[in-house]
């Protein structure tokens, strides 16, 4: 595996994270749910396999972010439903944080470029 | 990751396969609402989610541990090619076990008696001091006082130079009248040693003046034995040579070195050390000095220290030490010392049975390396299929590692009980036997050597492996791959096993005959029935010489009226008692003069009442054995042996001859000639010898010989019971048969040649299966070859004698690769061996003929084989 590749996974996979942090938000949802709202809210931007949804949710769960239980869906079906726990509402949020100052940066930088492209 | 979830993985993964079916079904529910047919609506999950394994292995990985998962893959694997192959699994674990089990079993006796330290503070610093002359012999000769004084004075390499000497006494005062090795030592003793007592206090200067009041210190075996280890034992008061003898203190468990003393007393307590004339004669040798080199200094620098002053001693007094050539003061390290007899034994056992081990991995990996061989297509494909070389030579360490490690739980069991055999024997060799036992550095070496042998023997195999190539896998790999390859390695293996298990029977070979010659000695004597018993007179009580001579004179007469008695003697010692020194000194011969210059000649001394040569069955070669007429006021006579008699008397009757012995002012008349007789041991050669009769020269510690009808130990307790009758103070000690004396000169090498045997024989034994196997395997390898020159016309003779000639061409080399290693192995046993050199022909040559005779048998058996193999059959094979 090439390392580029590697670090756009991760950035991938971090980015997954802050999205299902940020889909339960609202509230409890099982999977298939996380997966349909992720896709609708990112405009079908991020492409992503929803088979991928479920290691992400096993490593939140592992840091203790999210907790699951077994419940039943709306289809009246067995499904597995996860929360936010109140150490994965902090995360979330200096997730955000740290996202919204990196998207800052990267404004500032931009238009740094776009500014001496102006002029030029 | 976390052990938890590692654990619970299966579990897990239920869940997660139920997650997801519950995901899929609803992603399908929702295509069939958007109204997709059920194919394509499944088809579209499907491609939505991607592949629900991959994600199952994903969270899988996540739980695992990698690196565990891997060895647990390895050895579960492992675990099923050895169940699948249980003769393979139970012989490889059994052999190992006992390859480990003998080594680590002797390694726990080099444990406790060589690596071990010592309970002394700063081991490496403690000497012991004393002096030598090479015509007496390499034993140290002990020092007199004024040399004591002299080396202790003008010496400055010790911070504590002290004096020691070990007696026996009389103590009274416990339940019965008791004889007590008795260290009598300076105060400074325990400062040089550097123990502290558990109990009590040791020694102080102020002990050591004249007029002190007399003290005890109780060794700690001695404190546990009499007096239960009770600590009210200070201040007790115990008789000693009509003394109050008063305890101050109780030393730490210690090896019983220099001696196994029950008690210390200072030297002022000790009546013959105290005698001003013991103190003022150079020539009265009765101490010997321990001392503690100075911080900095080396043991060379205290022997040159010592060295000058003994030159300076030689050239003030040439009265002393006229022609002493070669006398000089020694000083040696303690620890030395205590294990110099121990460790060439152990060391040459522990190099036995790592050559034990060796073969028996050698075995292995033959055995490894032709399952290998079968195993190539398995490899083939698994290397075809992705896996990695070290994916491969892992798993084969993984399986010959979990049968080392079996083998190592085995071995630890068999060292467990073979340590527990060897302390007795390990006891007659060092006084540190009692520190062998089993600890973690045992187990470590166990475990340490399963590891080593199971990376040996996975070695060779695991070098084939990897060069597996994916020819094995088409039909004709079976035959090609590794097949003159693996037939090389084989023999070259089978060869150094040869070679090794050569070495181990000389070496057996050769202690095996020691045992033999030292078993064929004549002792001079005959040992059977006959009881010997310790009688040292308390030498306060029996003062006179007629009090000493008269209480043996009773004894005697009365064990000579007991049933079952055929005769009693007194006499200084017992022959081949293993705990006496030589006694000796110089001789004058009447009529032979000395040119100057030349010391006067060295014979030993006994002395004996009348009946000892006949209790002893000692010859009488001419004149008369001692009569009741050779009393105290009689004529001095003596008796000499055979080789005294021939050495001063050549060509003459010595008879009527006289000698003038050690510092007697009269001649003594030769009255007969005995027998020679090995007095201090079967491989000692008996020396000249004079005897003298016990009422002309009485001595105060005496054994009493019995000669008995029965079972002498029978007659023990009545014969006590005599000596109590007439003093009941009086202690019979070591009470013992000569035979059990000669047993116990004979018990050392016996154990040695016993061991060192059994691994010859297991060497053997792997060796001759290792020769016959490897021979096996190339004829069944040949068969189609075999079959197809019978075909043509070959004898059952052309191809018995070909199959044998291959089979016995790593044995003739190894065989004499052997002999030329033995030759310079065995040296190391000069000292261990008797009455034969180490590169002894005759054993040489015995091994070679008996490990070609077994070689040869065990070849035979596939060399039948090979005979009978049916051409038609062979070919029709093709």
């Amino acid at each position: 595996m090439s390392n580029s590749k590697q670090t756009n996974n991760d950035m991938l996979k971090g980015t997954l994270d802050m999205m299902i942090l940020r889909t339960l938000i609202t509230g409890h949802a099982h999977g298939h749910t996380i997966a349909k709202v992720i896709e609708r809210t990112s405009d079908d931007v991020l492409q992503v396999e929803q088979g991928s949804l479920y290691p992400a949710l096993h490593r939140l769960e592992d840091r203790g972010w999210v907790s699951s239980y077994w419940g039943l869906s709306e289809a009246n079906r067995k499904a597995r439903f996860y929360r936010l726990t109140a150490a994965g509402k902090k995360q979330l949020r200096s997730e955000v944080g740290r996202w919204r100052q990196m998207a800052k940066a990267i404004a500032l930088v931009i238009g740094d470029v776009l500014h001496d492209g102006g002029a030029e | 990751m976390s052990w938890r979830k590692f654990f619970h993985r299966s579990q897990w993964d239920a869940e997660r396969v139920q997650e997801i079916q519950s995901h899929m079904e609803q992603e399908i529910d929702d295509n069939v609402a958007r109204g997709m047919s059920p194919q394509e609506a499944r088809r579209q999950a499907y491609l939505k989610f991607g592949n629900p394994q991959h994600v199952r292995e994903e969270i899988w990985r996540m739980n695992s541990i990698a690196p565990l998962e891997n060895i647990l893959r390895d050895v579960r694997y492992a675990w099923r090619t050895l169940i699948r192959n249980p003769g393979y699994a139970i012989l490889a674990v059994l052999t190992l076990g006992l390859g480990i089990g003998a080594n680590t079993a002797i390694f726990t006796v080099i444990n406790g008696v060589l690596l071990r330290p010592l309970p002394y503070a700063d081991e490496n610093k403690i000497v012991h001091v004393d002096q030598t002359v090479p015509r007496l012999g390499s034993d140290p000769i002990g020092l007199s006082i004024q040399e004591y004084y002299d080396y202790r004075n003008q010496s400055h390499s010790f911070s504590d130079f002290a004096e020691y000497h070990s007696m026996l006494f009389t103590l009274l005062g416990t339940k019965n009248p008791e004889r007590v090795v008795t260290g009598v030592v300076s105060a400074n003793f325990f400062n040089v040693l550097g123990v502290k007592p558990v109990l009590g206090r040791l020694f102080v200067p102020a002990d050591d003046k004249i007029d002190a009041p007399p003290v005890l210190v109780l060794s700690y075996a001695y404190w546990m034995k009499e007096f239960g280890g009770d600590r009210s034992v200070l201040g007790l008061a115990f008789e000693m040579n009509d003394r109050v003898h008063t305890v101050v203190g109780v030393l730490p468990p210690l090896p019983e070195y220099p001696d196994a003393n029950d008690v210390y007393m200072p030297i002022s307590a000790c009546p013959y050390r105290m005698d001003p004339m013991m103190i003022r004669d150079r020539d009265m040798r009765m101490i010997t000095a321990y001392a503690r080199l100075k911080p900095g200094v080396t043991l060379r620098q205290a022997q040159t220290d010592l060295a000058t002053i003994n030159g300076r001693m030689v050239a003030a007094y040439p009265k002393s030490y006229s022609g002493w050539t070669g006398f000089s003061a020694v000083a040696i390290p303690v620890k030395q010392e205590l294990t110099h007899a121990a460790r060439p034994t152990f060391l040459a056992l522990l190099g036995a049975s790592g050559l034990v081990l060796l073969l028996a991995c050698a075995n292995l990996a033959n055995l490894a390396l032709s399952r290998q061989l079968r195993r190539s297509r398995e490899v083939a494909i698994r290397m075809a299929t992705g896996a990695s070389i070290w994916h491969v030579v892992r798993q084969m360490l993984t399986e010959s590692l979990s049968v080392a490690l079996a083998g190592a739980a085995v071995g630890i069991a068999i060292a467990a009980i073979g340590s527990r055999l060897l302390v007795a024997y390990a006891g007659r060799l060092t006084p540190l036997a009692g520190e062998i036992h089993l600890d973690s550095a045992v187990l470590l070496f166990g475990v340490g050597s399963a590891i080593f042998s199971g990376l040996l023997f996975a070695a060779l195999p695991a070098y084939v492996a990897t060069r597996t190539r994916l020819t094995a896998l088409n039909e004709a790999g079976e035959r090609s791959v590794g097949s003159d390859h693996g037939t090389r390695m084989r023999t070259a293996l089978v060869t150094a096993q040869v070679t090794l298990s050569f070495i181990l029977l000389v070496c057996a070979g050769l202690m095996m005959r020691t045992l033999y010659n030292l078993l064929s000695v004549d002792p001079g004597f005959r040992p059977a029935q006959v009881l010997s018993m310790q009688l040292n007179l308390n030498w306060t009580k029996y003062k006179k010489d007629s009090d000493k001579t008269n209480f043996f004179h009773e004894v005697l007469v009365r064990t000579e009226a007991t049933t079952g008695v055929q005769s009693a003697s007194i006499s200084w010692m017992a022959p081949l008692n293993p705990n006496q020194a030589v006694f000796n000194g110089q001789v004058k011969i009447d009529g032979q003069t000395l040119p100057d210059g030349t010391p006067a000649p060295i014979v030993d001394f006994e002395t004996a009442s009348p009946d000892y040569f006949r209790v002893l069955d000692i010859p009488i070669l001419s004149g008369r054995a001692f009569t009741d007429g050779d009393k105290a006021d009689a004529q001095k006579v003596l008796i000499v042996n055979a080789r005294m008699a021939r050495h001063f008397w050549p060509n003459q009757n010595p008879i009527g001859h006289r000698v003038k012995p050690g510092n007697s002012k009269d001649w003594w008349t030769v009255v007969g000639v005995v027998g020679d007789v090995h007095q201090y041991g079967l491989n000692k050669p008996p020396d000249d010898t004079v005897y003298a009769p016990l009422d002309q020269n009485p001595i105060g510690n005496a054994h009493l010989l019995v000669r008995t009808r029965g079972n002498p130990l029978l007659l023990a307790n009545q014969l006590t019971a005599i000596v109590h009758q007439i003093d009941p103070q009086q202690p019979v000690t070591q009470i013992r048969t000569l035979d059990q004396m000669r047993n116990e000169q004979l018990g050392t090498p016996r154990v040695t040649a016993m061991l060192l045997t059994m691994f010859a024989a297991v060497a053997l034994f792997i060796t001759i299966v290792g020769v016959s196997g490897t021979l096996a395997l190339s004829v069944s390898r040949r068969s189609k070859e075999i079959a197809i020159r019978i075909a043509l016309g070959a004898t059952k003779q052309n191809i018995l004698r070909d199959v044998l000639s291959h089979g016995m061409a790593p044995v003739v080399i190894g065989v004499c690769a052997g002999a030329l290693a033995s030759y310079f192995a065995t040296r190391a046993m000069t000292n261990m061996i008797f009455g034969l050199k180490p590169d002894d022909p005759t054993t040489f040559l015995g091994i070679a003929a008996l490990f070609f005779i077994v070689a040869l048998i065990s070849c035979t058996i596939p060399a039948r084989r090979a005979t009978s193999i049916d051409p038609m059959k062979g070919l029709r094979m093709e």
